[in-house]
């Protein structure tokens, strides 16, 4: 994996392809796990319904979940998604290309989900932020994307901002991000709907809580426009 | 959660509301007239296609089984076209119309089963049938000025 | 040489393959109550699906992405589910209506009871769809659908008056009898039938099927911008046909018997012959097109295998999709459902179901991350901004005009 890339926009939903160019599946979340230095690293891509029906909404996502698991209540395993190693992730395109072949591939954590240090993209995204005035930020500015760099020394990436702004529609359209595509009309109407769209680098005086659910950012964070 | 409750709820009571209006109604003059008109439009064009068809097939211009299809379609519309008018409620002074709307497709309906009964049989030539459909196609068109 | 002959196949399976049950039916109707007074929506929605169709191509060829990927990549999968349970609807109801027009045509020469025909003609579609090879699919039926090219002869056999037909061309012409809702209605439906969703998905899954590459983008431009054109014509051949034979005596198409009795006016029973083959070799190979679209949809939201570039049994999931809805759509038919009424709903729902898929092709079509240098340029975008519109407007239309006009009936 080289490069960096907003992983809602460039990772979520994308097809995962497998080392024979058959199709496994779609990226239905991204695991995240926070280190001991606080740091944020997807460590997996997560698949399956259990993965896919929270991001429906807060709503709409808890019932078809907890609808979800009754159905199979009987199975083990069945209510929590099937995870693939990000070190299995070879490359990220318009796909997804896994280093291996998908016979057998998918399987649940043995040690099953819960952990506290694991969160996942879906609840990270639409969180909202609780910044200071002193920050310029929207009032009602959420979490709507993470953006992802390599670290230096090695294959490893590490989440190193967030963009933060008042969740309006068309941010997965990508016209936020990058000033040339077109065409005029469609992406001048989303960019004035993301005007207020920011990315805020992780670090002194950024906070994710997710059990709160919420985001706290004081004066101390970075703060640079989203349309470089 | 309540929300999406409450446009479902008005949504069928819309829905429950409009349909009441379609199917329940006081016999109304204009909207019986346009129906009569309708139902002698419809019936003009099964006629019509029965004619054709025969005509297409004494000319030797298709096989028996296509002309057959076309006329049992034609013959069943026109079933379709007599059910839907005799269940019009009549409007007051609109009884002799009625009847006489009625004595007109009855006609137009014997006219395309005379051209069903002569397809299965396999005999388009003889004229009367054509002359029988003719007479019923005039006296569609003299009727659709009417409403 | 071999490669021009590969060009020329492409362009002529477009042209065979560009006509469905809905175009004949809702060309013969249109030609039948309004003259050609609304040729100008066969235009318009000639060229919107050229516009549309090209787009999703280019993207297949240049990133292997299909609709419905980029459908849950950008509207997300909330709204991508939504978009794909309408999506799926309409095309499983233009299903049903292909099974149904086969079996139909069938009829037509068997004089057996279309109902009776719907089992096997579907058993036929799942098998075909199970065992024969994609570009097999494509181009057999595809040439066989060029004998619909019977109708532009019978026009020209039956000689009309070419002034005369040229001068209805304008909306001005539209019969005082018919109602401006009425019109409208079916200026929706026309759109609707020329530019049915399940063209672009089949088109650019199709392109994903075949491995299409950066190099194949000029093939598929020619198909696009010559074969669908070409196909396009051959509809307004039908309308002319049923303008010139079926319009002066009052006749209302209601079944597809009285699509192609013009043709048997003006060419007797070999131009019949050909014509009902079109029928036949069109909606088989419609049907096949629309099955594999439902499995094609529901596999790329998913995300499991699906196509047949691949084995069967690599892509179970995806052929049991096949299975089921073949089955499905039998079901329907043999409840005794007439498939013409199915047709004339299917085409006025895939005008309110196509910004659906436009919008996101359209937006992907721009994204550098994806197409690279390949992105639209000025023209395409200009094209593409404008059929948005009336893309929207016709959705918009449609539902309000389906109650005005009770289903175009007034």
């Amino acid at each position: 994996m080289t490069g960096s890339y907003d992983a809602a926009l460039h990772l979520l939903d994308r097809q995962v392809v497998d080392s024979d160019g058959r199709l496994v599946c779609k990226v239905d979340d991204v695991e995240l796990t926070v280190g001991a230095d606080g740091s944020l690293v997807p460590t997996a891509l997560l698949v399956g319904l259990p993965a896919l029906l929270p991001r429906f909404g807060r709503h709409l996502g808890d019932v078809l979940t907890r609808t979800h698991a009754q159905t199979f209540e009987a199975q083990a395993g069945r209510a929590v998604p099937d995870v693939i190693e990000i070190d299995l992730v070879e490359e990220i395109t318009s796909e997804v290309h896994l280093s291996v072949p998908r016979k057998g591939l998918l399987q649940p954590r043995a040690e099953g989900e819960a952990a506290p240090e694991r969160i996942r993209l879906g609840d990270l995204l639409g969180l909202p932020v609780a910044a200071d005035t002193g920050t310029g930020l929207h009032r009602r500015s959420r979490v709507l994307d993470v953006r992802v760099v390599p670290v230096p020394d090695g294959r490893r990436t590490v989440v190193d901002a967030l963009v933060v702004g008042p969740g309006r529609p068309g941010a997965l359209l990508g016209y936020d991000r990058r000033s040339e595509p077109g065409p005029w009309l469609v992406a001048d109407l989303v960019r004035w709907l993301h005007r207020h769209a920011r990315v805020v680098a992780l670090g002194p005086g950024v906070e994710i809580d997710v059990p709160r659910g919420e985001v706290r950012i004081s004066e101390r964070a970075s703060v640079a426009p989203l349309l470089g | 959660m309540m929300g999406a409750w409450r446009t479902t709820v008005v949504v069928v009571c819309v829905l429950a509301a409009t349909s009441g209006c379609s199917l329940v109604g006081q016999p109304d003059v204009a909207a019986w007239d346009e129906q009569a008109h309708q139902a002698v439009t419809d019936a003009t064009s099964e006629v019509a296609t029965a004619r054709l068809a025969v005509q297409t097939a004494r000319d030797e211009r298709v096989w028996s089984s296509y002309t057959l299809v076309l006329v049992a379609d034609a013959e069943k519309a026109m079933g379709t076209v007599q059910d839907d008018t005799s269940r019009l409620q009549v409007p007051p002074g609109r009884d002799r119309d009625a009847k006489d709307l009625a004595t007109l497709l009855d006609d137009a309906a014997a006219a395309v089963q005379d051209a069903r009964q002569h397809a299965v049989e396999g005999r388009y030539d003889d004229p009367a049938l054509l002359d029988v459909l003719d007479r019923a196609e005039d006296r569609l068109a003299r009727a659709g000025s009417r409403w | 040489m071999k490669r021009y002959l590969n060009v020329l196949l492409g362009v002529l399976t477009a042209i065979g393959g560009f006509v469905d049950i809905g175009d004949l039916v809702t060309n013969a109707q249109v030609g039948a109550r309004f003259g050609l007074s609304l040729v100008w929506v066969v235009v318009l929605g000639v060229v919107g699906i050229c516009v549309f169709a090209e787009m999703s191509g280019r993207i297949a060829a240049v990133s292997g992405r299909a609709t419905f990927d980029l459908v849950r990549e950008r509207l997300g999968p909330r709204m991508g589910f939504l978009n794909l349970v309408g999506s799926m609807l309409v095309t499983l109801l233009t299903f049903i209506a292909e099974i149904g027009g086969v079996a139909l045509a069938l009829q037509l020469v068997s004089s057996v009871n279309h109902v009776l025909l719907v089992p096997f003609v579907a058993a036929a579609v799942w098998i075909v769809l199970w065992r024969a090879k994609f570009s097999a699919i494509e181009n057999v039926l595809g040439l066989l659908g060029l004998t619909l090219i019977g109708f532009a002869v019978a026009l020209w056999q039956l000689g009309p008056d070419w002034g005369e037909l040229a001068s209805t061309l304008s909306p001005a012409e539209k019969p005082a009898a018919e109602s401006w809702a009425t019109y409208a209605f079916f200026g929706v439906a026309l759109f609707g039938a020329a530019m049915t969703p399940y063209e672009v998905f089949f088109f650019s899954s199709g392109g994903v099927e075949e491995r299409w590459t950066r190099k194949d983008i000029g093939v598929m431009r020619a198909n696009v911008f010559i074969g669908f054109p070409l196909g396009g014509l051959l509809s307004v051949a039908i309308a002319g046909c049923a303008t010139v034979v079926l319009m002066p005596q009052g006749i209302a198409v209601e079944t597809l018997g009285q699509v192609g009795l013009p043709v048997a006016v003006a060419l007797g029973k070999v131009g019949l012959a050909v014509v009902v083959l079109g029928f036949f070799a069109a909606t088989f190979g419609a049907a096949c097109e629309t099955g594999l679209s439902t499995g094609y949809s529901l596999a790329q939201y998913f995300g499991f295998q699906w196509g047949k570039y691949v084995r069967p049994r690599d892509a179970a999931g995806f052929h049991v999709i096949l299975l089921v809805m073949t089955v499905l759509a039998a079901g329907v038919l043999l409840t005794g459902v007439d498939p013409i009424m199915v047709t004339e709903i299917s085409v006025v729902f895939s005008a309110v179901a196509l910004p659906l898929t436009y919008f996101p092709i359209l937006v992907v079509a721009n994204d550098p991350d994806y197409l690279g240098e390949h992105c639209n340029g000025r023209f395409a975008n200009l094209l593409g901004v404008g059929y948005l519109m009336v893309i929207t407007v016709a959705a918009v239309a449609a539902i309000p005009l389906i109650v005005i006009t009770s289903m175009g009936q007034g």
